[in-house]
């Protein structure tokens, strides 16, 4: 076998292991926080999906309920268009978590409950409209 | 007034733009060397006016000219003229011109460095940076101007300020610095396309653009480490990369990037790899602009992106443009590129680089596979399945653990073959080091990737030290020259290869870092006055929680004393928890911000979060990371940014 044809199969080897690896890890992850299923809220209460799902929303106003005995865990109402799903969450909040914040929440539908494991919040450069008061600056709701 | 004539500026640099690419055209059809000296000018023209816009902008917002949406929206009066300045690049247009900016400044030096040479080169060069500036000269004239005035019936007193988070220095420096990256390869980029045009073969045009390569380079990898370290210390997370999308925007050009790097010194030496680095630099410039798209469009929800815009579909647009009119030209170009050279053996320096080169590649593939999965699972199977940081460790471990292997297998090749006498003579001492630090790794009681990781880490390391080792003893045995003068001789000799070897050390120091990763710890918990909790091996007691008005924002601020478990004092954390415009009588327009506060040592970082505070019942919520070997991969981006630097210096024979 000459050199270019060596060579030839070397890359060729190169780009099938490649493959295989990649294929492999995206239907094999070994970790089950690896991926998550973007699902809308009506969906996923419609099809009572048990796999790890990924939801966007915001929070309903005056629906975050921190716990008496553990200021880590609350739950809160997720309202996605119409639907409502109400989530826990025990971990550390963000900081821009709040009233009506667009958030989105990853973890498992349970009984009619969402599990957040996985909290954030949309997002830092959003503050670019966001401060207002009577002497600043009128601005049109966030350009789109 | 003043904004008109901003608006102006960018009006007369896109004149300019298209008067420069008609004439130089007209020169590549006929030579007239008038036409080409005019075309020069016209080009450093378009440059001027960006300069000129950039700077009234800068100037506008200094001077707080509310007038300009763009100042009312991202400064206020209060914001620090520092931040004022660093609000140019804060916000979606201004950024672009921003862009726009750094590349007349490289489109300026090289006009102006290549005034008398590469006549040949030059005037397709000045047409493809000068079509890059057209790009950004669209956007922000005719789709996000940054000179827009303030739509309002009332005159505006104030503007809405810098976020706090974009209020570090860091932050002032980071996005210039990666800009100065993406933007830098524009230049690299204009030279292949120049060399493709006129079917020249010879390695010039790779010559031209060795060091404007590692210049774009080291930027690029500099923002990124900056980017790292500022989401560290700023963003509260406790990690500093976070397989963002935005953040994979930055890396899969840096990885196509850091092949290119070394696949031209093959171009350079051997006259092979001709289409490969064609190849290479298209990709890596395309992802550039990619990247900016991801940054930009909104597609990807990520801490970066600003709001949806109609970027996007323009970005995506010029992608394909560059794709296709780049690949295609260099379709036509096929039989000039091909070298007559052939690899020799497997053994050599030349399939080293191959070899690395492709995983790179590979790396770049799996990540802009990670990063584009919601979008092809959304297209191949209708949902739309993201994917984590678990998923893009797990595929890309392995591939890095292998590039660091290569690190340390490629500098022991010889070019065009290695003898198997030369094989064994040059394995040997790095290869033992590596076993040898594996078996104590495995006895200590550590597993899996960390042992390969180390033991790897310790081979790279042993190959470099022998390379400078042997290269001082042969010079101290020729020259007869002591081992310092040696080692400054040898590495003035030849910068491009020791830089290269120090660069490689400071990914050796990198790795380290990363592995520190597998050992992490972390805990939540509520603390009041006096009392302790204790994470991995540490006690943390809360001695007092005060708290304390500033001028713009309200502080609760609390006083952790950390000891080990046998009662030494370790130091003392005060992470704050703050809400700026505490005044605002709107409770939700308020923006609580959590200060963290951070203990570093070699070994591990304590890593302290104040995430809530309860005032009625005077309790802290604390949250304590402990995170070793972190400070590793910022002394590492140290060295990779010193043997850059290196590499670079220009010599002083040439």
């Amino acid at each position: 076998m000459n050199s270019n044809k060596k060579f030839l199969l070397m890359i060729i080897g190169v780009i099938v292991v490649s493959i295989f690896w990649i294929g492999w890890v995206s239907t094999n992850p070994a970790d089950e926080k690896a991926m998550a299923t973007f699902v809308s809220v009506e969906k996923l209460m419609k099809d009572n999906m048990s796999q790890r799902t990924k939801l966007g929303g915001l929070v309903k106003n005056g629906s975050i309920v921190v716990s008496k005995t553990s200021y880590l865990d609350c739950t809160f109402i997720l309202k996605e268009g119409n639907t409502e799903l109400a989530v826990k969450y025990d971990r550390t909040r963000p900081d821009l978590f709040k009233d009506g914040a667009e958030v989105i929440v990853t973890g498992q539908y349970l009984n009619g409950i969402f599990y957040a494991d996985e909290l954030q919040t949309k997002c830092a450069s959003r503050y670019e409209g966001d401060l207002r008061d009577e002497n600043s600056y009128n601005l049109t709701e966030i350009e789109s | 007034m003043t904004p008109i004539a901003g608006g102006a500026a960018l009006n007369l640099a896109f004149g300019f733009g298209i008067l420069t690419i008609l004439t130089i055209f007209f020169y590549t059809r006929n030579g007239d060397q008038r036409l080409y000296l005019t075309g020069q000018r016209l080009a450093l023209g378009v440059s001027f006016f960006v300069f000129l816009a950039t700077f009234i902008l800068a100037y506008q917002l200094i001077i707080s000219n509310f007038d300009i949406d763009y100042v009312a929206r991202y400064t206020s009066l209060e914001t620090p003229v520092v931040y004022k300045i660093s609000a140019l690049w804060a916000g979606q247009s201004g950024s672009l011109l921003f862009w726009l900016f750094i590349l007349s400044i490289y489109a300026t030096v090289v006009i102006l460095q290549n005034q008398r040479k590469h006549h040949g080169l030059m005037p397709w060069v000045i047409i493809s940076l000068v079509i890059v500036q057209m790009f950004f000269l669209v956007l922000t004239n005719y789709v996000t101007n940054p000179f827009k005035a303030t739509e309002a019936d009332f005159i505006v007193a104030n503007g809405n300020g810098l976020n706090p988070l974009l209020q570090n220095v860091t932050m002032a420096i980071h996005p210039p610095t990666l800009y100065l990256g993406f933007v830098g390869f524009t230049v690299p980029f204009s030279f292949g396309i120049s060399a493709l045009v006129n079917r020249d073969t010879s390695p010039l045009w790779i010559q031209s653009i060795r060091r404007w390569t590692l210049v774009a380079w080291l930027f690029l990898s500099m923002g990124i480490i900056l980017g790292g370290w500022w989401a560290y210390r700023e963003l509260g997370w406790g990690g500093y990369w976070a397989w963002d999308p935005v953040e994979n925007a930055s890396f899969m050009p840096w990885l196509t990037a850091t092949a290119f790097v070394h696949s031209i010194i093959i171009q350079e030496k051997k006259d092979m790899l001709r289409v490969w680095n064609m190849v290479l630099i298209i990709l890596t410039f395309t992802l550039c602009i990619f990247g900016t798209f991801l940054t930009r469009s909104g597609v990807m929800s990520s801490v970066h992106s600003f709001t949806a815009s109609s970027l996007g579909p323009i970005f995506l647009a010029f992608v394909f443009f560059i794709l296709i009119a780049s690949f295609g030209l260099m379709y036509t170009r096929m039989n000039d590129l091909r070298s007559t050279r052939r690899m020799e053996s497997f053994t050599s320096r030349e399939s080293g680089f191959l070899f690395n080169n492709m995983v790179f590649v590979v790396m770049c593939f799996s990540v802009f596979w990670g990063t584009l999965f919601p979008v092809i699972s959304e297209a191949v199977r209708g949902t739309k399945i993201t994917v984590g940081p678990p998923f893009f460790n797990q595929i890309n471990i392995p591939i890095g653990l292998i590039l660091l292997g290569l690190t340390g297998v490629g500098p022991l090749l010889a070019w065009r073959r290695t003898g198997k006498k030369n094989l064994i003579r040059n394995f040997t001492f790095p290869i033992l080091t590596g076993l040898s630090s594996a078996i104590v790794l495995l006895i200590i009681g550590y597993r899996d990737y960390v042992v390969i990781s180390f033991s790897l880490g310790a081979f790279v390391t042993a190959t470099i030290t022998t390379e400078f080792i042997r290269g001082i003893r042969a010079r101290n045995k020729k020259f007869k020259e002591s081992p310092f003068t040696a080692l400054k001789m040898m590495v003035s000799k030849n910068r491009s290869r020791y830089g290269g070897y120090v660069v490689h050390l400071g990914i050796v120091f990198m790795f380290i870092g990363f592995t520190g990763h597998a050992f992490d710890k972390e805990k939540e918990f509520s603390l009041k006055e006096g009392e302790t909790e204790h994470v991995a091996g540490y006690e943390f007691e809360l001695i007092q929680l005060s708290e304390s008005e500033r001028p713009n924002h309200y502080a609760w601020i609390s006083d952790l004393r950390v000891t080990k478990q046998n009662g030494e004092f370790v130091t003392n954390l005060h992470p704050e928890k703050r809400v700026y415009f505490h005044r605002n009588p709107d409770v939700n327009r308020r923006q609580p911000h959590s200060e963290l506060d951070i203990y570093s040592t070699l070994n591990k970082d304590i890593y302290s979060i104040f995430s809530a505070v309860d005032t009625e019942n005077g309790v802290a919520f604390i949250k304590i990371m402990v995170n070793p070997l972190v400070r590793w991969v910022w002394i590492g981006g140290f060295i990779l940014v010193f043997g850059t630097l290196i590499a670079l210096w220009p010599r002083r024979d040439s």
